[in-house]
């Protein structure tokens, strides 16, 4: 089991801060392209695992996450302040890239004389959907941006993958197989499967004939 | 520079509120758990203001207050002569001391400056509750007390001088630091200290007849000002970075 010096030992205080890195994939064929952006709820720049987490990104709120010994569907939003700051910017200006970049929120520890301890990882998912909502009342304007984020397994769950039998499909991984390209003109044909095409009359076995060379038990009807 | 600094000067009563992001529970057996977000912290003053601000006297304040209305900061001391005796530095270093200490790191809560002139066991270097400003950063921090850096305990009362340390001197801190560039920065002590401050809730004003000025042959019309709340001054944190 994993040791956390910070609330080991039945400690009566702890001192933390939420610390959220989103990946956007600015190219899709190339997933080297990204951009890298962070947020904390703490007093200033912490550096984790060579990433410095910003205080002024406008970190709003963390919503609760899942967590469970088995490995569990779970989402999760996070709230940024659309005030100033580039949020609206960065997430207006991806077109729709934001969906599918990579979250993960971490939980990092300080010690009593507020200087940054370590970090533990709570949930590592991907951006299915965000939302910017003005709230107006009378003289109070105030904008938010709200991403959701849904776990891994969330993804794998709803993901369809696998080929459809199909022309196109088949095509698509191969030009020239045109094993598929008569499925067309069969679709929607109802097939009685080990009968006889004829007239589609089941004989019982042992009346005589001539056996059925595709089904040695099967004898056909005589005239 | 009317605006801020003027509320403060007149002000009729100051509320100080500087509590931390924390969470309390008590367990069902009756057994505290404490939290706390290490944020930067930042100065709240809650401000009354007497009814006694005339408007044909006062016309440059309103606007001043009506140009910065909610979101813009201002730079304000409590240095007026009706005040400077809330924020008095309160050790005994003279001014060409102070000017002379240096800040050699300050990581966490911990403080620790160095050029600290040579002074017998006991000297009062600083007191609890002294602002320290690091160079021309507007974010006042306050003094704990003392910090052991062998022992890494903080002790709450006065930071006196000691030859344990290097000569340095390790201070205990409000909060953290949130200033990137620290390092052989100068410092500025008591009410000599600048705060950035705005009001997020800036109030509306109400005039009330009353208040005539006259000079015995002309009376000229004037009006109280009551303001619709008080001034919720706080502290404007993220300029630091």
């Amino acid at each position: 089991m994993e040791n956390i010096p910070a609330v080991a030992n039945g400690a009566t205080q702890i001192n933390s801060a939420e610390f959220v890195k989103l990946t956007m994939y600015n190219d899709y064929s190339n997933v080297a392209n990204t951009s890298t952006y962070t947020f904390s709820s703490a007093y200033s720049n912490v550096t984790i695992s060579g990433t410095v987490y910003l205080p002024l990104g406008g970190l709003l709120s963390v919503g609760p996450q899942t967590r469970n010994l088995r490995v569990t569907e779970g989402d999760t939003t996070i709230a940024l302040s659309g005030i100033s700051g580039n949020n609206i910017q960065f997430v207006l200006a991806s077109e729709g890239k934001i969906r599918g970049s990579l979250v993960e929120v971490k939980r990092g520890f300080f010690d009593t004389n507020g200087v940054y301890a370590n970090s533990y990882t709570r949930f590592t998912g991907i951006i299915t959907n965000y939302s910017i909502s003005e709230d107006r009342e009378g003289k109070e304007d105030n904008f938010t941006v709200v991403v959701g984020a849904s776990s891994y397994k969330t993804v794998l769950q709803n993901r369809i993958a696998g080929r459809k039998t199909n022309k196109e499909s088949w095509r698509y991984f191969n030009s020239t197989d045109s094993s598929m390209d008569n499925v067309y003109a069969i679709s929607g044909v109802q097939f009685d499967f080990g009968q006889d095409p004829k007239n589609k009359v089941t004989v019982p076995g042992g009346g005589g004939g001539y056996p059925n060379p595709f089904n040695p038990g099967y004898r056909q009807q005589e005239d | 520079m009317p605006g801020l600094q003027n509320i403060i000067n007149k002000a009729g009563s100051i509320e100080v509120n500087r509590r931390k992001v924390v969470g309390v529970q008590i367990t069902r057996n009756e057994i505290p758990r404490t939290s706390l977000t290490p944020t930067r912290q930042p100065w709240q003053f809650i401000i009354e203001m007497p009814n006694s601000l005339r408007w044909y006297n006062s016309r440059d304040i309103i606007e001043s207050l009506d140009y910065i209305d909610r979101y813009t900061p201002q730079q304000v001391t409590f240095a007026n002569t009706c005040l400077d005796w809330m924020f008095a530095y309160q050790g005994s270093f003279s001014g060409a001391e102070i000017s002379a200490l240096t800040v050699a790191s300050f990581s966490g809560t911990v403080l620790r400056l160095n050029n600290v002139p040579v002074k017998s066991g006991g000297f009062v270097c600083f007191k609890q509750n002294d602002l320290i400003q690091i160079g021309a950063n507007p974010y006042p921090f306050t003094v704990v007390g003392p910090y052991n850096p062998s022992t890494q305990a903080t002790t709450l009362g006065d930071v006196t001088y000691s030859t344990n340390t290097g000569g340095d001197l390790y201070i205990t801190m409000n909060r953290p630091n949130f200033i990137t560039s620290v390092t052989a920065s100068g410092i500025t002590v008591g009410s000599s200290c600048t705060f950035n401050l705005f009001c997020p809730n800036m109030p509306t004003y109400k005039l009330i007849p009353g208040g005539y000025v006259g000079n015995d042959t002309t009376t000229t019309n004037n009006a109280l000002i009551e303001f619709s709340d008080s001034f919720n001054l706080y502290e404007w944190v993220g300029g630091a970075a």
